[in-house]
């Protein structure tokens, strides 16, 4: 037997690409490790999602039971509890090992496959914080996770190590759960989450945020439990600055230092990777550079919305239905490179073998921006340009332009110019 | 009343309990901490060292070149887990060749088996990614990487099923001489007594020893090491474990692939004012990278998953010392056993119990000890066909609890059970490095708690990460305050 | 004096700022007037929390006030919520608790709260 598409990964990714995958009539299959669907959106209990995509405002769990709700009515089939732990590719056919205890070690092949895995949070141990290693320094999703899920709460007396967004929306909920939260420093001299979490999450509970501040110093007891944090002003090469030492007794480091692309489980397949990105390059189908293998979601690039999650990942499953369809014929593709003030850019492939009216391309900016023009060039020719205000590295930014005025022999820039 | 007491329960400690359990004698391990291996043998280089630079006629090299070839046998006998890597000691140009060509004498006078020099040309066939400034290189083929925290887990295992008796969470606070008998105090108020007294209390043994001599015999201070972890998807970046030349400060920062994949960076070296206290800093980090980057190029940085800190006990006495106290008869000191401890500690243990303590004149043999232990299943190194097979009698081996290292549901049920089992975070992390991967635990540890409090019938709420006061939780939420 | 607001009525965060007179510049929606205008009166939000259960595999289920409450109000809802133990199973959007201290707005579900089956 063999299916269409499997989805590996049942979040907001993994919903709505399954979702349009079915709607094209094709066979799909979804694993979900966890014991229900949703992903993250299930320990995301705040406000703020849907805006874009219902044009009301919802909590995750709500926005996922949305999509969860249509995922039924499809009756799209779905595994729980599955790993995959394995993905190759043999010919034209992925093989998918997937693990449970229901049924044991299996292979499912497929068609085509749709990677919407997810991000994991980057930990104490990738950015090499000094100190000792206590009970106590524990990163912000996972702390979210227990106290949401589980009820559970990792401490009474908590101090923030970054300003994502996870990290800003644990310092409201741990203080309205009876912690005290006594700041939050970022590194950057700008925050990493959006404005509304700064004002909602820190200024309406008088929690200080330290920018071009990082923690210098970990400190525990005698039973290795955290007991002090020192953190420290960088300067403009984030090293510390002594004399501006600030010490903090809290039994609680939460870490909201950043999210990776997890695709851990294309390590099989040699598939392109984009530094920047961590995570595969693809071309504007969502296509990595094996054949009939999709990725979108937070395993594609970290989103700041889920609404653009879903829309992704909504024209990921399109594009692989796309693929099952022949409607591609592999032509000439063209690179789409980062220019001046882009972190980065995804697609970074344009393939002129997919027949599409437009181009669509995320990109994140390198520095903030009061004003900028978005400009895309191939070669010295202007193809594209928008005006955006606030562009800030946290928030990714979209920008789709028609693409039939361009050719296939010269790469297309991405810029932001300052004005 | 036992016949003998020690005291620690590292690599060192494990391996004596188990070397003593061949004997009609009944022992005692103390341990301070929540589980064994949880300080020295917790956080060090994993390297079963040839023997190749540790002084002609010293214990250390007698030791080390002795306990690499009983490595061999303990991985039958125990199960283990030994990674052949082999080392290359490298040079970089005229003045350290010359200095290689002294350690190649030294390795050749401490018997050394198969060393051999390599030109450059030659070593690069094996290890493309070795620096290019590299000129000439000593190779080491019996040298090999270990999991240190299963040694001590065998070793102690192994001496529980022979009737060693082991309690953690027990510091010595007090050591008397009654007559022919000591009295150990513990935790301030409870007291065992013993003939005999082994002191393998590693970075406290000094503090140990003072408990009950007026001079004791050697000096402890703390030698620092920091590591970086790469993650084990980096497997293969290097093959063999790659050595700077030995300088006084030790074997320098090496670049060594782990058992279980990770590459390790390091260690650095540096006298440390708190023994007790293994703190990582950006300048020692900052020494390792640089350092490690002379051995190698294109050492993928990226890929670090973890950094961590490790504390050697270095003596104030020019090797092992391993001896009776001169003050006190009965008490055996086991000091100063920094590198190459964990290489020598099956071979401490045999010169401890047959040439310093003569166990065989005092006690007879045990007509039932029993060598073997029962292997531990790895789920994730076996093939398709045999993870099929386990799978079928014990379905919870499909269920992957830790993502990052595939560890299932049934491993972790082990980790639980049996003669060590742990009801802690970290113990259940060093039995099957669950939560040792990318994510550092931040995918499965709440499934491993759910276990925890399943298994043992523990609160949440009652859960610890390592010792008893580093509860995971402080409190439930929404739960209504007397 | 002019005053700064950052908007927070969607995740973009629009810079919106009053001058003296009044006027009200830099919002790219009209409910960015509004927002302005209640933070200079009565500020308000949504907030959203959890709830006790009885069912082991639920432990905590989801809830959020139905629409914004007065920012004041909002020490004195948590200890409200907090006192509640949803018993049965229920859907998302039920009221837990109505009309909470009197502002009009109900507390209700975010989370559809089931016994998990086994898939």
């Amino acid at each position: 037997m063999i299916v269409d598409v499997i989805v590996i990964g049942g979040g907001a990714s993994g919903l709505a690409a399954a979702i349009s995958v079915k709607k094209r009539n094709k066979q799909v299959l979804l694993i979900e490790r966890e014991n229900e669907l949703g992903g993250i959106l299930n320990q995301c209990i705040h406000n703020g999602f849907g805006l874009e995509v219902f044009k009301e405002e919802y909590t995750g769990p709500e926005y996922a039971y949305k999509f969860i709700e249509e995922f039924n009515d499809l009756k799209i089939d779905y595994l729980l509890n599955t790993t995959v732990i394995k993905l190759v590719k043999n010919g034209d056919e992925f093989v998918v090992t997937i693990s449970s205890t229901a049924q044991g070690l299996k292979e499912i092949k497929a068609k085509a496959v749709i990677i919407s895995s997810g991000c994991y949070e980057r930990t104490r141990g990738q950015i090499a914080m000094p100190g000792e290693r206590p009970r106590g320094v524990i990163t912000a999703g996972s702390a979210q996770r227990y106290l949401n899920i589980n009820g559970y709460m990792v401490g009474k007396k908590a101090f923030i190590l970054g300003s994502g967004d996870i990290g800003l929306i644990m310092a409201r909920r741990m203080h309205l759960e009876g912690a005290e939260v006594l700041g939050v420093a970022e590194i950057m001299p700008y925050s990493n989450g959006l404005n509304r979490n700064i004002v909602q999450c820190l200024n309406d509970f008088d929690i200080p945020l330290y920018l071009s501040h990082t923690v210098t110093n970990v400190e525990s007891d005698d039973s290795k439990r955290l007991k002090a944090i020192t953190i420290q002003q960088v300067d403009e090469r984030f090293n510390p600055i002594s004399g501006t030492e600030k010490r903090f007794e809290v039994d609680t480091l939460l870490l909201s230092i950043g999210l990776i692309p997890d695709i851990t489980l294309l390590d099989d397949l040699s598939v392109e990777v984009d530094q920047k990105t961590k995570s595969s390059k693809i071309n504007q189908a969502y296509e990595t550079s094996v054949p009939g293998l999709f990725i979108c979601g937070n395993s594609l690039q970290v989103h700041d919305l889920v609404d653009n999650v879903s829309k992704e990942s909504s024209r990921a499953g399109n594009c692989t239905a796309d693929f099952l369809e022949n409607k591609f014929k592999p032509r000439k593709k063209i690179n789409i490179i980062p220019g001046k003030n882009i972190l980065y850019v995804a697609p970074q492939y344009l393939d002129f073998g997919w027949d599409f009216t437009d181009l669509i391309i995320s990109f994140r900016s390198s520095k903030k921006l009061e004003k900028a023009i978005a400009k895309v060039y191939q070669g010295d020719n202007l193809v594209y340009q928008k005006r955006r205000t606030f562009v800030v590295p946290a928030e990714m930014e979209t920008i789709s332009f028609p693409y039939q005025e361009l050719n296939d022999s010269q790469d297309i820039r991405v810029e932001l110019e300052e004005l | 009343m036992y016949d003998y007491i020690i005291i620690g329960a590292g690599v060192v400690g494990s391996a004596i309990a188990r070397e003593l359990s061949l004997y009609q004698a009944k022992t005692l391990v103390l341990e301070k901490e929540n589980d064994v291996a949880n300080v020295q043998s917790l956080a060090n280089s994993a390297i079963v060292h040839s023997g190749h630079n540790p002084e002609p006629n010293s214990l250390k090299a007698r030791l080390s070149v002795w306990g690499n070839k009983l490595y061999e046998e303990m991985e039958k006998e125990l199960d283990i887990p030994l990674l052949r890597t082999g080392a290359y000691v490298v040079a970089h140009n005229a003045e350290e060749e010359r200095q290689l060509e002294e350690l190649t004498e030294l390795a050749r006078i401490n018997q050394v088996p198969e060393f051999k020099i390599l030109s450059f040309e030659e070593a690069l066939k094996d290890e493309p990614n070795l620096s290019k400034t590299v000129t000439k290189v000593l190779s080491l083929p019996t040298t090999k990487v270990t999991y240190p925290w299963e040694v001590a887990f065998a070793a102690m295992e192994n001496a529980l099923i022979n009737g060693v008796e082991f309690i953690k969470n027990a510091l010595v606070t007090g050591i008397k001489k009654e007559f022919d008998y000591f009295v150990v105090t513990v935790n301030n108020h409870i007291e065992y007594q013993c003939r005999y007294l082994i002191n393998s209390a590693g970075v406290a043994s000094d503090d140990i020893a003072g408990l009950i001599e007026k001079n004791v015999p050697f000096h402890i201070t703390g030698r620092k090491g920091e590591y970086f972890v790469i993650d084990k998807r980096a497997k293969g970046f290097v093959n063999h474990i790659l050595y700077p030349l030995p300088t006084e400060l030790g074997k320098g920062v090496l670049i060594t692939p782990q058992y279980h994949g990770e590459i390790l960076l390091g260690p650095n070296s540096e006298l440390v004012e708190d023994k007790y206290l293994p703190t990582t800093s950006f300048a020692g980090l900052a020494y390792v990278k640089e350092h490690a980057a002379m051995l190698a190029d294109n050492i993928p940085f990226n890929q670090i998953i973890r950094s961590f800190a490790g504390i050697r006990s270095t003596a104030d006495y020019d090797d092992f010392y391993i001896k009776e106290s001169l003050e006190v008869k009965g008490l055996f000191h086991l000091g100063g056993i920094d590198s190459p401890g964990l290489t020598a500690c099956f071979a401490i243990a045999k010169y401890l119990v047959n040439e310093v303590m003569n166990v065989d004149n005092i006690y007879q043999l045990n007509p039932d000890f029993n060598p073997y232990r029962k292997k531990r299943v790895m789920f994730h190194k076996l093939s398709d066909v045999e993870k099929q097979v386990l799978i079928k009698e014990e379905p919870m081996y499909g269920n992957i609890i830790c993502k990052c290292e595939k560890i299932t549901e049934k491993e972790i049920l082990e980790a639980m059970r049996g003669p060590l089992g742990s009801n802690t975070i970290k113990g259940i992390k060093k039995r099957t490095r669950a939560g040792a991967g990318l994510c550092q635990g931040g995918y499965c540890e709440e499934k491993i708690v759910k276990m925890i409090s399943k298994e043992f019938n523990l609160s949440p709420m009652d859960i610890a990460y390592d010792k008893e006061n580093t509860k995971l939780f402080t409190q439930e939420t929404k739960v209504l305050k007397k | 004096m002019a005053k700064e607001f950052i908007c927070i009525v969607c995740p973009r965060g629009c810079h919106v700022s009053v001058d003296d007179l009044g006027k009200i510049t830099g919002n790219q929606c009209k409910r960015g007037e509004t927002y302005v205008i209640n933070e200079m009166t009565n500020p308000k939000r949504v907030l959203t929390t959890t709830v006790k259960t009885i069912f082991p595999e639920v432990p905590r289920a989801s809830v959020k006030t139905k629409e914004a409450i007065p920012k004041g109000l909002i020490y004195q809802a948590m200890a409200l919520i907090n006192q509640v133990v949803i018993e049965k199973e229920m859907h998302i959007g039920e009221v837990i608790i109505p009309n909470i201290l009197n502002t009009g707005v109900d507390v209700v579900l975010t989370k559809e709260i089931r016994r998990k089956e086994e898939r």
